[in-house]
């Protein structure tokens, strides 16, 4: 027993001296590396259904902050020349992020976490509004300034928090584009619609827009709605769905779907010989590549609303920048999604760089203030600034066509690089 | 349980409870009621216990039917969801008190229980749990599409001040944490009189067989049923308890089927059909779950779950009985070991 006891003991006097050097050199070392850095805390959902998405999100963050950190001389981002944000003495922002696992409860409670306990001065998030929703308002109680480029659900602004900003179209205005897209398009065409079938999965994100598009035809009364579908996500047969659809005749049919049934209603379709003036869509799901791989030349002209693309990197070179640095660190087109964070990210620094300092009310009153040019986007946007609500006023869409196979913007018209294929041919 | 299930007179007492354990009991519970003094500032370590303390009554409320009377259910999350919406919408549409939307919440938890009872306790053993799931299923469905309880919307309470009478506290969140702890005494309490009661031995008796219990003259089905409307009545006000915790409650939150796997989960994996399992498993998986999270999850990479996946895997095939099981065999082993 004392032979282990003194073996124990020699072994701790001989590493004594290195334990010592290393603390002291960690002493030393420490105040270069804490040199007032600007925490930030993003919550996103990292496992479950919405996993995926959730990861691409917080890498185009990721990727956002490696850029303000980072110099690079070679890049036209805002922030890339310089390390850090010059106004607060070049200080870096480090990123604390965490998984809320979709779940609105954890994601409170990761945000108490993080203002209280690792002293954030911002958070970012969360791709999921009902986390949003429970976020918002700790941000709300503990006075941090909480930014959401992600979260679209339309009552998240209608609460007059006065520390969220939503750099993201709500999705009312989301829905709202489909109906200025096609006045648009009702100018430029004899092949007018009329009449608008909308049809939307029955989760949150498909309740919430069939809601928003019925709302918006007292604002365009030369449209009207044929039918309001909903259907069961993760649904196998669509017929009954198609067959009304059928028996309404609408010029038009508006998708809130995903992926597999987005595949799904296009086979119907073509089976039905069901063929309306178009087939419009929110989110990605009709021009994704899973669904051009699945359908091939059935694929084409779809229209999708998006956010944002890569061919209008001929407009914006700092698209054409941002894209290949994704596409280099993370093996992956960037699209939408991941788009709209980078931005928001962005927004949330240009902010914080305005303010010269961490104080949240600082923050806040900088981010009140923004008011940011297209040139310094890399969204197809009009720019940036908050209203009253703290919702980003001057937010745009843009709509994708499938052609040849391949996406391509098709409107707005004068940013548009191809021609929207019109009315829909049959296939 | 040493005083025997099935005698002639038919009299039901457990064992005196040793004055010993009575007082570790109220210590115990005494120094939980000081520990939030020591918790300013630190709001994880609160969260953390407040939830740890809930879900210990959720397990405590699963394991009155699934431990006690061996009914197994894999759809409490129903109740617990039912609970949750009956206070919010009673708050939203009349204007009623949280804390008597949360007797409310309870009556109708215990009811749906009794009503969804009434067909399924027809079916025994793994026909009835498939039963449990089909149901809590259909409900979280119905109300994923319902609009007068907000679809998949869910629905928000609105902020009030912070106090006991409003049941929202905001700043301050010690309050939550002594509700949470106060109910788990209260259910704890409830739950040793109900196993030492003529309720808990006949429902022991279900669980171990049946028909010898028919054939004693007691109806199972009224003693599932009453074991049905404590378990589904005290999930009813937890759910209640979450919904002015968190002030926002959905379908996928409040009703989904993995509330109805944690509540099983509990309770199971600390020892089924005991007291101190569901307080066990709660603080022992919570704990494990929420400090996993807290230093893998950012990473994205999920190694949290894979650790807390990992650690249920190994426990299963290696003490199914649950902690409590464990804990009693080794005391078994150490009593002859000293012998």
């Amino acid at each position: 027993m004392i032979q282990v006891l003194k073996s124990i003991g020699r072994s701790f006097s001989s590493m004594k001296w290195p334990l010592t050097a290393v603390v002291a050199g960690s002493l030393l070392a420490s105040p270069a590396t804490a040199q007032e850095t600007i925490k930030i805390g993003a919550l996103y959902p990292l496992s479950g259904a919405v996993a995926k998405s959730g990861e691409d999100t917080l890498n185009a963050i990721k990727l956002a902050v490696e850029i303000i950190n980072g110099q690079h001389p070679e890049l036209n981002i805002p922030f890339a020349k310089t390390t850090g944000l010059p106004r607060l003495k070049n200080a870096k922002i480090e990123l604390i992020t965490a998984d809320h696992q979709a779940n609105p409860e954890i994601g409170a409670a990761e945000a108490e976490r993080m203002i209280s306990q690792r002293k954030v001065v911002a958070l970012i998030g969360t791709f999921l509004s009902s986390v949003a929703s429970t976020v918002s308002t700790v941000a709300e109680r503990n006075e941090i300034p909480f930014m959401t480029g992600d979260s679209e659900a339309t009552p998240l602004t209608e609460r007059g928090y006065k520390w969220l900003f939503r750099t993201t179209p709500t999705s009312r205005d989301q829905a709202r584009d489909f109906f200025v897209f096609l006045r648009d398009l009702n100018s430029k065409t004899d092949q007018k619609v009329k009449t608008i079938a909308v049809v939307h999965e029955n989760t949150l994100w498909g309740q919430e827009f069939g809601k928003s598009m019925a709302g918006h035809f007292k604002d365009f009364p030369e449209f009207t709605l044929a039918v309001n579908i909903g259907y069961q996500q993760g649904t196998t047969d669509v017929t009954s769905e198609v067959q009304r659809l059928i028996s309404a005749k609408p010029d038009v049919v508006v998708h809130a779907s995903y992926d597999a049934e987005a595949i799904l209603f296009a086979k119907t379709y073509k089976q039905f010989n069901f063929t309306p003036k178009g087939v419009l869509a929110i989110g990605a799901a009709f021009s994704s590549s899973a669904f051009r791989n699945a359908l091939k030349s059935d694929a084409n002209y779809f229209l999708v609303r998006e956010h944002w693309a890569l061919d209008l990197a001929d407009r914006n070179p700092l698209i054409g920048e941002v894209g290949q640095l994704y596409q280099k660190r993370y093996n992956k087109a960037m699209d939408g999604a991941p788009a709209r964070a980078f931005q928001a990210m962005m927004v949330l620094a240009d902010a914080i760089n305005r303010a010269g300092s961490t104080k949240p009310e600082a923050i806040q009153k900088a981010l009140k203030e923004t008011d940011m040019a297209p040139s310094s986007l890399i969204m197809p946007w009009e720019g940036v600034k908050f209203d009253a609500k703290g919702q980003n006023t001057k937010t745009r869409g843009i709509f994708v066509q499938t052609i040849n196979e391949a996406p391509a913007t098709v409107w707005p018209f004068d940013m548009a690089r191809t021609k929207i294929v019109w009315p829909k041919p049959a296939q | 349980m040493s005083a025997p299930s099935v005698n002639k007179g038919l009299t039901f007492a457990g064992s005196p409870i040793k004055l010993r354990n009575i007082v570790l009991f109220f210590a115990g519970v005494g120094i939980l009621y000081l520990i939030p003094q020591f918790l300013d500032g630190k709001p994880f370590e609160l969260r953390l216990l407040t939830v740890i303390f809930l879900y210990a009554v959720m397990g405590q409320s699963w394991n009155i039917l699934g431990g006690y009377a061996g009914q197994i259910s894999i759809g409490h999350a129903m109740f617990f969801g039912l609970g949750a919406y009956t206070s919010t919408i009673a708050f939203l549409n009349f204007g009623v008190n949280p804390w008597i939307g949360g007797l409310l919440a309870v009556a109708v938890s215990a009811l749906a229980g009794v009503l969804i009872g009434i067909p399924c306790f027809r079916l025994r053993s793994h026909y009835f749990v498939i039963a449990t799931l089909v149901v809590a299923e259909s409900i979280f469905l119905i109300f994923s599409e319902w609009s007068f309880v907000g679809a998949a919307i869910g629905l928000e309470l609105p902020i009030r001040p912070s106090g006991w009478e409003n049941f929202q506290f905001h700043r301050n969140k010690i309050p939550y944490y002594y509700i949470a702890l106060t109910m788990l005494v209260v259910v704890t309490i409830f739950v040793i009189w109900m196993e030492r009661s003529k309720i808990g031995f006949v429902l022991k008796g279900i669980r171990d067989d049946e028909d010898a219990v028919r054939s004693l003259g007691f109806s199972p089905l009224r003693y599932k049923l009453i074991a049905m409307a404590f378990s589904a009545g005290i999930l009813g006000f937890c759910g209640t308890f979450y919904a002015q915790y968190v002030l926002l409650i959905e379908p996928p939150t409040v009703l989904f089927a993995s509330i109805s796997v944690i509540v099983a989960l509990i309770p199971i994996f600390g020892g089924i059909g005991t007291v101190a399992g569901p307080i066990i498993g709660s603080v022992i998986l919570l704990t494990i779950s929420e400090y996993s999270r807290v230093h893998f999850s950012g990473s994205g990479r999920n190694v949290d779950l894979l650790i807390y996946g990992a650690l249920i895997m190994v426990f299963a095939a290696y003490c199914p009985g649950g902690v409590m099981s464990m804990i009693s065999s080794l005391r078994a082993r150490f009593r002859k070991g000293a012998v």
